[in-house]
């Protein structure tokens, strides 16, 4: 370490508030012992919050083996963790987890608390929010304060994003909110940035719902085609079918075509994209050698990012497509597969 | 057994056209359907109904401006359903709960509680936690199917890439994913009756006033909506150039971004 490297250290040596102090309050999903991409960005929304609130950001990270893992929540924008590293708190289970939490904001009584909105979150904030008589705002894509009455408003996708509906919770106390993955954008992690975590002492509760073991025979119902998140489909200019069908099962998406793949044969009628058979509005629909006339265009209006790989430069497919590959599928389609690894 | 389904509906979103451009919704067909976890929430305590004889009670999750929701539930198979009145009637899902919880008392209890884990339009999956909250119940959260056990209901949930069985001991709160299970259709003579207002069916459907269950001071809701956003528009027609394998390697790039959320 250099002489500026101590320098700084010790300047960021963060300090917080002596406990009731509200603040703005970030619980850590752990995955695989680390703490998840969706943690720290929520940590730097809380920083961003906390800056214009006058307000401390508080780490919480419950799990096994997970101490280590603090100094990354101060790197990003903490400036108090506490921790439960406990081997009963390896795996998540609501009830074990609630109890800690209950009894921290019950004491702590927080002014914001931002959850992943991930299996963790989504079970937790809430039962907490309920308990603490609190607001809940679930999946916010943005954050933004109204500093007057220091509320947070959330912008919620509706229909999975089509438009948002800012919502707010001016009344109620603590402001809960879980926040989307991959939505805030991830923060700076400030190296120099450190403290001491604090261990709570706490008693575990039992967990209420147990697992039995896998669900053997189990086979979750087939999605009709018109709901499948990711479509691959084909045109006359595909080539070799083989190819889409091995791209499908990269993506792991489903195989589709238009009429001119189902006279070539590779697909059945119930498999064709076109206004007058399937109208479909996949999160990510590629097209493989799809020239697009009207009525297929028409049915993938809906789709929220089209790819399309087509040789000829005038295809009408390309006005409608998010991303436009110019090429032949037989070369472009095997250098997808690869570089998809 | 009494099993309560929470329901609620939604605009269809074959109706609606977004017009990111303008920065309006246009609603072209007013038409509304179950909400598409519910629907499968109400299938799962059907299936437990076939299988023990249970009572299927059907509440809805906010308020609705007409009964037919309900009344479609009970030609699907419910037996009991109850439309809670109240003009200008306004509730989040913290009203709710305090509504849900004073209408299943007043039901005399219950053994299980069934609703969707997130509704098609804001995607939300608070009320069932919720409940389970107010009632001090377990949860278990998006099940794909659920089966009544020796007093203990066992639930299938995905874990990772594959599916488990969990349990909990009755009375819990469960939440169905949408998709989960095949709904049956409604039974024509069924619904035909609740429409005519004939037969024992048209007893099924209850009024009960909002405040006959909690006092005013008990609806004010702590969600506020203030406002609507919009995507930036998209950009279309993106030509990507240069090597096949560089073209590759951003096409990837951008798919699996699209992908991981
Ligand atoms: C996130 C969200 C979801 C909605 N879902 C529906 C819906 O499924 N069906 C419908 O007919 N209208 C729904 N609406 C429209 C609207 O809530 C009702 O039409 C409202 O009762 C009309 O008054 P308002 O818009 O002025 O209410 P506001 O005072 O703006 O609404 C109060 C709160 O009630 C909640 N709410 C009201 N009704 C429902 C409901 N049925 N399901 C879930 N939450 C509800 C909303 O979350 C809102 O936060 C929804 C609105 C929002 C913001
Ligand atoms: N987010 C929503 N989801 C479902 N229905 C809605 C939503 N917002 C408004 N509505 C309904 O659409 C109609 C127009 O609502 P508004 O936009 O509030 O004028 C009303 O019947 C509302 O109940």
């Amino acid at each position: 370490m250099s002489y500026l490297d101590l320098l700084m250290a010790q300047q960021e040596e963060v300090s917080e508030a002596e406990g009731g102090g509200g603040g703005v309050w970030v619980v850590a999903d752990v995955v695989d012992g680390a703490v998840a991409p969706v943690t720290l960005e929520a940590l730097g929304a809380a920083r961003t919050l906390a800056d214009a609130l006058g307000a401390y950001v508080y780490g919480v990270l419950l799990g096994s083996g997970v101490s280590d893992q603090a100094q990354l929540l101060y790197q990003a924008g903490a400036d108090g963790v506490r921790v439960v590293d406990d081997p009963a708190l390896a795996q998540f289970a609501t009830a074990p987890f609630l109890k800690v939490l209950s009894d921290l904001f019950a004491e702590e009584q927080p002014e914001v608390v931002l959850f992943g909105a991930t299996e963790m979150g989504q079970a937790l904030a809430p039962r907490l929010a309920q308990q603490m008589s609190g607001g809940l705002i679930e999946h916010a894509a943005t954050l933004s304060l109204d500093e007057e009455t220091r509320t947070v408003q959330g912008a919620v996708p509706i229909y999975g994003g089509e438009f948002f509906e800012v919502l707010a919770c001016p009344q109620a106390r603590p402001q809960f909110l879980t926040v989307e993955p991959g939505a805030l954008g991830a923060p700076f992690l400030d190296r120099y940035r450190s403290g001491e975590p604090t261990a709570l002492d706490v008693t575990l509760a039992e967990p209420d719902v147990r697992i039995l073991g896998p669900a053997e025979g189990f086979e979750p119902p087939a999605v009709p085609l018109a709901q499948a998140p990711v479509i691959v489909a084909a045109g006359r200019q595909a080539g070799d079918f083989a190819l889409v069908q091995r791209l499908a099962a990269a993506l792991g998406g489903r195989v589709a075509g238009d009429r001119g793949a189902r006279d070539a044969g590779w697909i059945e009628a119930d498999q064709v994209i076109d206004v007058r058979g399937v109208t479909v509005s996949p999160d990510v629909y590629v097209a493989v050698g799809i020239r697009g006339d009207t009525f297929h265009n028409a049915a993938i209006e809906a789709a929220k990012f089209v790819l399309a790989i087509h040789p000829d430069p005038e295809a009408p497919i390309f006005a409608l497509a998010d991303l436009c590959i110019e090429g032949n599928p037989a070369e472009v389609v095997p250098a997808l597969l690869e570089a998809l690894g | 057994m009494r099993i309560i389904v929470i329901l609620g509906r939604v605009l269809d979103p074959a109706g609606i056209t977004i017009n990111q451009r303008a920065g309006r919704i246009f609603v072209n067909r007013e038409e509304y359907v179950i909400q598409p976890a519910d629907r499968c929430a109400l299938e799962v305590a059907l299936r437990i109904k076939d299988a023990t004889a249970a009572e299927v009670v059907v509440l809805p999750r906010g308020p609705l401006p007409d009964d037919d929701i309900l009344r479609q539930a009970l030609a699907i198979g419910a037996d009991r359903a109850v439309y809670f009145t109240r003009e200008r009637f306004k509730a989040d899902e913290a009203v709710m709960v305090r509504l849900l919880e004073a209408a299943i008392d007043r039901l005399g209890g219950a053994d299980l509680v069934l609703t969707g884990a997130t509704t098609l339009d804001s995607g939300q999956g608070q009320l069932g936690p919720r409940m389970a909250a107010a009632l001090d119940w377990p949860q278990i959260l998006d099940a794909w199917q659920a089966e009544v056990v020796d007093g203990a209901v066992q639930a299938v949930r995905q874990d990772g890439t594959g599916y488990v069985t969990v349990e909990a001991a009755l009375p819990a709160v469960v939440t169905v994913v949408p998709g989960a299970v095949k709904p049956r259709y409604p039974d024509g003579v069924r619904l035909v009756n609740i429409y005519k207002n004939v037969g024992e069916i048209a007893a099924a459907l209850e009024r009960w006033e909002v405040t006959d269950l909690v006092g005013v001071d008990m609806l004010v809701p702590l969600v506020e909506r203030r406002g609507q956003d919009f995507p930036p528009p998209r950009e279309r027609g993106v030509r990507l150039s240069g090597a096949p394998d560089e073209v590759a390697v951003a096409a990837a790039q951008a798919l699996q971004k699209r992908m991981n959320g």
